[in-house]
Parts: C-alpha cells; structure tokens; sequence
C-alpha cells in the first residue's frame, strides 16, 4: 500500500501528547485512514488530554468526550442519532485506553459488541493508566513497574488477552495493529471500516513516560513487540477465522525488556520465564490459526 | 402533591463545544533536543579514489533515472563504462552493507548505467564553467591526463592533449586485454570527452624540453605519461631471446596481432598485468604459469581475475623469486628460489624472504616479465620536495619561476596504480590548477583540502564547483548508525559470465550484461548511507505533524513551532540522514 496516498492530516499540531508519544502517532494514522466521515467517541484515558483543553480540539473530526466506562455505550447512541437522521456513511469510532477498555469500560464494550452494534472499538494500549500516574491496569504485562506495583511488588499477573475476549463475542472484525507498522495498521483501519457491525482494534501505543524509555524509542520498541511475539499482528473474521499477519524473526523477549525502565528489575530468570509465557501464546495463536508449531 | 400543576421548566441543552485548534499552543518550546536534515557521507563514495557519489547513484538507480544516475558518475569520472569493468572497486570492501548480508555490486551498476548511455546514446547535461583564458597542454591521453582533459575543460579551460601513439586511451586502449575492457565502450568515453571540447592529438610524441618551450602557447602542463616500460628483474639471462616484456606482449595483441605462444610460459609477477598476460597466453592457443615470488593473498591483481585465471586453466607457483635464466636448445631453464613469509608490511601484505634450501627449475618456452613498471623517460618522473614543489594526493604541482606550471600526474605519481587513482589524479591536477590560476600557489593546498569527500584522500568536482554535495556532512556514516530494521537480507547479483569453455578461445568481453530489473533491484540493496531518498520515515513517525513535505515533494523540513524534539524522526531514517542534536536558544 502506498502510504503516501494518505497525504490528508485529520489532526493539528499542539496537541499536548508527550513526546514521542505512541498513542498519537497511532490517532495520526487512524484518521488517515479512516477519513473525515468519522465521529469520534472518546471515554476518560490520555487522549482526553492530548486532543486539548477546552475550547481547543487537535482533531478535525467531531469528537465526543464521555465518561470513562461508557465507551460502548456511548458510541452505540451516537450510531443510533446518526442513523435516526439517515446518515449510513459516518463512521463511529471509540478511541479508548486500556483502562476503558479492559477495565473500567469493559461493561459497555462487551454489552455493546454483544448487540453488534455497528462501529469500530479501538483500543489504543499503552498498558497503564498513564495519565493520571501510571497506576496499573489489567492490560499492564507480568513483570512491569508501575506506581501501584512498586519495588518488588512489581506485576506478576499476566495481562489480559482482550482480542480473545472480544474474539469470544463471535464480532465480525477483531485485529490487533501497531504503531511499528503503519501500513498494517491502516489497511487494518480501512478494512474494518468496510465491514459493519462490531469492529474491535487493539492498537499497540508505546509511552516513553510511563515506559520509562527515551522517546526517541518508542517506535523501535514497538516493532520489537512485534518482533519478539509479545505482540503479534493478526487479525480474525467472525469470531473464527484467523490470519496471522506477520511472522517474527524470533527474537528473544530480553532484548525488549532490556531497552526498557520498567522491567529493569527483572533477572534473568524472570526473562526465561517470560519467555516461555510468550512462546506459549504464541503457539496457541499459532493453534487457533490453524498453523500448527 | 396531587392535583397541583407541574411547573415546566426550560432547561436549555447546553453541552460545551471546543472551537479552536490546538495550534495555538507551540509545543516547540518543549525542546531540548533538535534534529534536523543532515545528509553525510557514504563509506563507499570516501573509498572511491574518484570521490563518486555512490549513496546517490544507487538511489536514483532504484528510482529508474539512469540518466541522472550516469551523469552523477560523470560528476567525479569521466569514465564509468572503464571503471565499471576494470575498477578494483575499494567501495565495495567497505560497504556497510557488507556487515549486514554482502555489499552492494557497486561496479556492476556502475557498468550497467554506462551501458545504458551507450545504448541509448545519452547526452549528459553537467554544470560548465565559463571559459578562461588559460591555455593547457596534457602529455599523453592515458586515464589520468584524459581525466585531467575532461575536468579542464569542464572548469572552462581549453586543453590539447598530445598523444604518441596512433589511438588515445593509454594503458585502457594497448594494455588492458580486451576481455576485460572491450573496445567500443572505451570510444564512446573518449569520443564523448572530445565531442565536450577537448582537442586530442595523435602520433605526437613530445620532447624533454617541452614543458620549457611550451611558454607563450600553454600556461600549464599536465605530464600523465604512465609507467610504459616494465622493470628490470636484474637475474642473469634476463636479456635472451624469449624473455619479454609482458606489457608489449600486451601491446601487440591490441595492435591486432597474433604473438606466437606455443608450449608452456612462465609469467614472472602478481599484478593485473601478469594474470592478463597469463590469461592472454591462454586465449592464443598457449599454457602459462605464474611465477610470484608471494602468496595468491598477497598478490596486487583482483582475486576475481585472479579466481578466473585459475580456473581457465593457468597455474599459479607461489612464493618463488626468479634466480636466472638459462637458454639453451630446448628452450628456456628458469630457476627459481624458493621464499617464506616473514611477517606483513603496513597494508597487511605478506612480506617475504629468502627460505633457502632447494631452488626449483622450469622448462619452458618464453618468460615474461610482469614484475612493475616505471617512467619510459627520466624527465617523466616528478621532482621531489622542493620550495616550489607541491607534492599533493594522486599529483605534483610545479611552479616554475619561467615557463608555465607542471603538473605530474597519474602513475608517474600515484602510490596505487589504478584508473580510478588516474582518475583522481586528473581531478586533482584540474582543481589545482584552477586554483592556482585564480588564487595563487599557495592556496592551492587548502582548496584541495576543502573538497575533500568525507575528510578523506578523494576529491568531489561537484563540491568544489559548488554543487549540492558541498552541504553534506563530512562523517562517514558507520554501520552501526543505519536502522537495519528497515532493509531485508537479499543476496547480491550474480554477475553473468561467458563460461569458461566460451573463454578460451577468444577475446570476447567475460562479463554480460545485466537487465535493467536486476539493476534495479541490486541497486535496492544499498542502504544510501547518509543520503535521503525520500522514504518519509520522519513524516510518517512524527507525533506532533511537524515533519513538513514541500510542495515539490523533494524537500522536507521540520516545523520547530511544533517539534517538541522526541527524536523518532532521527532513530527511524533508516539511513542516518537526520541528526539530533542539542537545543540551542
């Protein structure tokens, strides 16, 4: 795909997202793809910060700030008003962090999904509440540093497998994307785009602050994610079909952790034993895809 | 409360709207680190003893713009379809690329784009300086004083070049075999030099005293004569009948004719000319063996020529030296001493030694000798340190109290015998001369320097005659500073060859051409250290839409009202053309 056909910027500069921020660069890349016949709903997460105070606004799109766990909800009410007025081309798109979506917005998102509403969830991941200090959340991964998991009471439960848990919806759409590879990310945008009912995006977003990474890093980090299998990029139709859309160089997990603050803790003996978690995953994936190890 | 009327009350929707832009915040006042275009120089392009711009010539390659390719060879070297065929490519040995999988083909493409002129019998456009008055005379029209003839005239000055023999071209015309270097390709490289202006003359050979009576008509002279007659071994029986000069053996077979080379010779030498000879004996129906007093490792000859040789069918004796030679009815009895290493000179080359013990005898028909060559005439070589001596890289530059400047170039200078050394040669003798005609002797040393490419020992025409080149940033770019994550392995083209039963029996050039697909694709594999080619990285990656593309779509820049100076844009140029550095304010 040719990315310089994506000429259109759906955003303004001055936003107040740090820097290097990944959550951004993956918000750039949406509207890209997406288009201006988009409405944006956007539950409590650092987005509601970046896109600007009052009266400012980053995007060029409508946007609608809600409360935190209403993502779902919200954005099945907004698709209900649009098509009342007859209006079938608008996309409605939740933008929301881990915390709404895993967390506290998880409600929402499984009732709306469960009654297939007709929109794109997507959940930008930077594996934290960031915004308000970086406290943990259920997506945050085994072995992370944060504010509530201090010193050496640092994570030591996995992070939840959302796309499954959206997969288990039976949805007609459900990826995971990252911001590492933009091409991925906006052919996966445009497909869901395409498709109606339910559409669930998991979007890797790195965060240098919460990180505790150089900003310049973070998109290296990110497609070591991708890389290392801890993040893998694919997709799944329907609840059932599922593609595997890149195939990892097989590198080894340390060298992600190793680049980054939050895992500096770890030994070598938490790495191995991270790494046999991620080797795990990576097999049932590569089960469900049908592409046995 | 029954009955009572509810009041009804208006409350009015109020839901606040934003409704201006998050412009008017300038996050750049965020920074404290700032990056911004820097280009640097590629390691090839500063190993490139002619200073081409490889990074560039590759890029436009995989953009398909051969002419513009062609033409940026034609910037720094006026002979690609030469140096793509004969060059010892030193690019190649430093390519970054070669730490990743194996360098880059540079020579292959280098043949390819001036394939492709030829082919299409492309004119190329370069910059041209007005004309000056300055009048200079070039003895002999060998790679160096061609090169020198070429880059002259380009600055503006109108050159005659003298040429003994009866076709110019030097070493390239009567010395290189023309498997290797065939005819037509070195024609359309002088013609194109002449049809730019440069007058050449043949069957002139000039006389010792010809600098000093060159007053009045030239201002300068340029002396690239080469090295035209081969060293002495200094072994008894080095004057019998069939011992020869492996040059003129050469030599004879350019001038079309047929030396007779029956039975076994012995070719006592490592360089090119010895494994030429050696190959050249082979084509005319005779056997050879090389007699070298190193190792294969050791010897000044390519390994692939060396490689080809071999596998033709020529014998190679290493570490032996010629003791003397014998002539008898039968033939020639050549004794050779044997040799061992002891230990490497500076450039790594083995350094040998006597070994003693026994010498060994060979039987053969004719020996040549293809051991170095030197100065045909003692008033070729330059002079040395004196106050009006400059001895440069690749060339001296004599000012001389009465009559015009000298200039000593090409082999009768250059430490590395080689056409891109010529090359650089003429370039330096063209630049210094401009220089001293328009700013004096002693500038000239400083000037020189300041066109250097990568701070290295090659010189850039395009920056010294201004160009875009002149803004890059002289460090040479590690391999370690290029985002591999960027590029996949794949594997360096196969060059195609005539098979060696095809060789064997005739002069026909060894390497095939290649399509303009492969070409192409080859030319992907570079990693254009240090040079953008518009992959827009940094203006995909920004997070704050600060990167801005120009209208053009050539130029980029980065909006510092916005850059809060994360970096990503210098971490993702996959090939460190951005550099990220403090902020100053």
């Amino acid at each position: 795909m040719e990315l310089n056909a994506l000429d259109q910027e759906f955003m303004h500069s001055g936003h107040v997202g740090c820097p290097g921020c990944g959550a951004a660069i993956a918000m750039r890349f949406f509207l890209k793809a997406l288009g201006d016949k988009t409405i944006m709903v956007l539950p409590a997460c650092c987005w509601s910060v970046i896109a600007g105070p009052y009266p400012q606004s980053t995007l060029k799109i409508p946007l609608i700030h809600s409360a935190f766990e209403t993502g779902g909800a919200v954005a099945s009410g907004v698709r209900a008003a649009l098509d009342m007025k007859g209006d079938r081309e608008t996309t409605v798109v939740t933008w929301a962090g881990d915390g709404g979506t895993f967390d506290i917005g998880f409600q929402a998102l499984s009732g709306a999904v469960e009654r297939n509403e007709d929109f794109i969830y997507v959940c930008y991941d930077n594996e934290a509440y960031m915004n308000t200090g970086i406290q943990r959340s259920s997506s945050t991964p085994y072995g992370a540093w944060t504010t509530t998991t201090p010193g050496t009471d640092w994570k030591k439960l996995r992070k939840k497998n959302i796309v499954e848990a959206l997969v288990a919806h039976r949805i007609p759409y459900a990826a995971t994307a990252n911001i590492a590879f933009p091409e991925d990310l906006v052919r996966k945008a445009q497909k869901a785009k395409s498709i109606k009912g339910s559409r669930f995006i998991h979007v890797y977003a790195s965060c240098p602050t919460g990180w505790r990474i150089p900003s310049e890093m973070s998109i290296k980090i990110a497609r070591m994610a991708v890389q290392t299998n801890i993040f893998p990029l694919y997709e799944v139709e329907d609840g059932l079909r599922y593609t595997i859309n890149y195939k990892p160089k097989e590198y080894l997990v340390r060298e992600y952790f190793r680049l980054q603050g939050r895992f500096r803790h770890l030994t070598d003996k938490d790495l191995d034993q991270i790494q046999e978690m991620v080797n795990e995953d990576w097999e049932l994936l590569l089960r469900k895809a049908g592409e046995h190890a | 409360m029954a009955g009572s009327k509810v009041q009804k009350i208006d409350i009015p929707l109020f839901m606040p709207r934003s409704y201006m832009s998050t412009e008017v915040n300038k996050t750049g006042s965020w920074r404290f680190l700032r990056p911004r275009y820097d280009e640097k120089t590629a390691p090839c392009s500063a190993a490139c003893p002619a200073g081409e711009d490889i990074a560039r010539i590759e890029m436009l390659t995989t953009q398909g713009l051969f002419k513009e390719a062609w033409e940026t060879i034609l910037k720094e070297n006026p002979f690609p379809a030469v140096c793509g065929r004969v060059c010892f490519h030193p690019c190649e040995g430093v390519c970054n690329r070669g730490e990743f999988d194996t360098a880059v083909a540079i020579h292959v493409m280098e043949r390819f784009l001036a394939e492709t002129a030829l082919r299409y019998d492309l004119k190329p456009l370069l910059e041209q300086s007005p004309g000056k008055k300055e009048k200079v005379a070039i003895v002999g029209a060998g790679p160096s004083g061609l090169s020198a003839a070429c880059f002259l005239n380009r600055l503006g000055y109108a050159c005659d070049v003298f040429e003994a023999a009866s076709e110019p071209g030097g070493i390239l015309r009567w010395g290189i075999p023309e498997y290797r270097l065939p005819l037509p390709a070195l024609r359309s490289e002088i013609a194109r030099i002449e049809s730019a202006g440069v007058r050449i003359i043949t069957n002139k050979r000039l006389p010792a005293d010809f600098a000093v009576g060159a007053k009045g008509n030239y201002d300068a002279v340029f002396i690239g004569c080469g090295h035209g007659r081969t060293t002495m071994l200094r072994i008894p029986g080095e004057d019998s009948s069939g011992v020869e000069d492996g040059l003129e053996f050469l030599n004879r077979i350019r001038r079309g004719a047929k030396p007779p080379v029956d039975g076994l010779s012995a070719v006592i030498g490592g360089g090119n000319t010895a494994v030429d000879v050696a190959r050249s004996i082979l084509r005319l129906g005779g056997k050879a063996v090389i007699l070298y007093r190193r190792r294969r490792q050791d010897m000044p000859a390519f390994q692939e020529e060396v490689e080809m040789a071999l596998e033709e069918g020529v014998e190679l004796k290493e570490l032996l030296a010629p003791a003397r030679i014998v002539k008898d009815r039968k033939g020639l009895l050549i004794t050779m001493r044997p040799m061992k290493v002891a230990g490497e000179d500076e450039s790594g080359r083995g350094r040998v030694e006597p070994a003693g013990g026994k010498t060994q005898e060979f039987r053969v028909r004719r020996v040549f000798k293809a051991t170095g060559a030197e100065a045909v005439e003692e008033w070729l070589n330059p002079p040395g340190r004196q106050r009006n001596v400059l001895l440069l890289e690749n060339c001296v530059l004599v000012n001389r109290a009465k009559g015009p400047a000298v200039v000593f170039g090409g082999d009768l200078t250059n430490e590395t015998k080689s056409v891109a050394h010529a090359v650089a040669s003429g370039k330096a003798a063209a630049i210094a001369l401009d220089t001293f005609f328009r700013e004096g002797f002693k500038a000239v040393r400083s000037r020189l320097k300041s066109c250097a490419v990568g701070n290295g020992k090659a010189l850039s025409m395009e920056i010294y005659m201004g160009g875009e080149r002149r803004l890059r940033n002289p460090h040479v770019v590690r391999f370690g500073e290029i985002n591999t994550d960027y590029f996949h392995f794949a594997p360096r083209i196969t060059q195609p060859r005539l098979m060696k039963e095809e060789r064997l029996n005739t002069f026909k050039e060894i390497d095939l051409k290649i399509s303009a697909n492969l070409a192409i694709r080859e030319a992907e594999r570079c990693f254009n250290c240090g040079v953008c080619n518009r992959c827009d990285n940094c203006y995909l990656f920004c997070p704050d839409l600060s990167v801005i593309r120009e209208q053009d779509l050539v130029g980029r820049h980065v909006n510092y009202d916005y850059c809060k100076g994360c970096g990503l844009c210098v971490v993702e140029c996959p090939r460190n053309a951005m550099t990220l550095e403090e902020e100053k304010r």
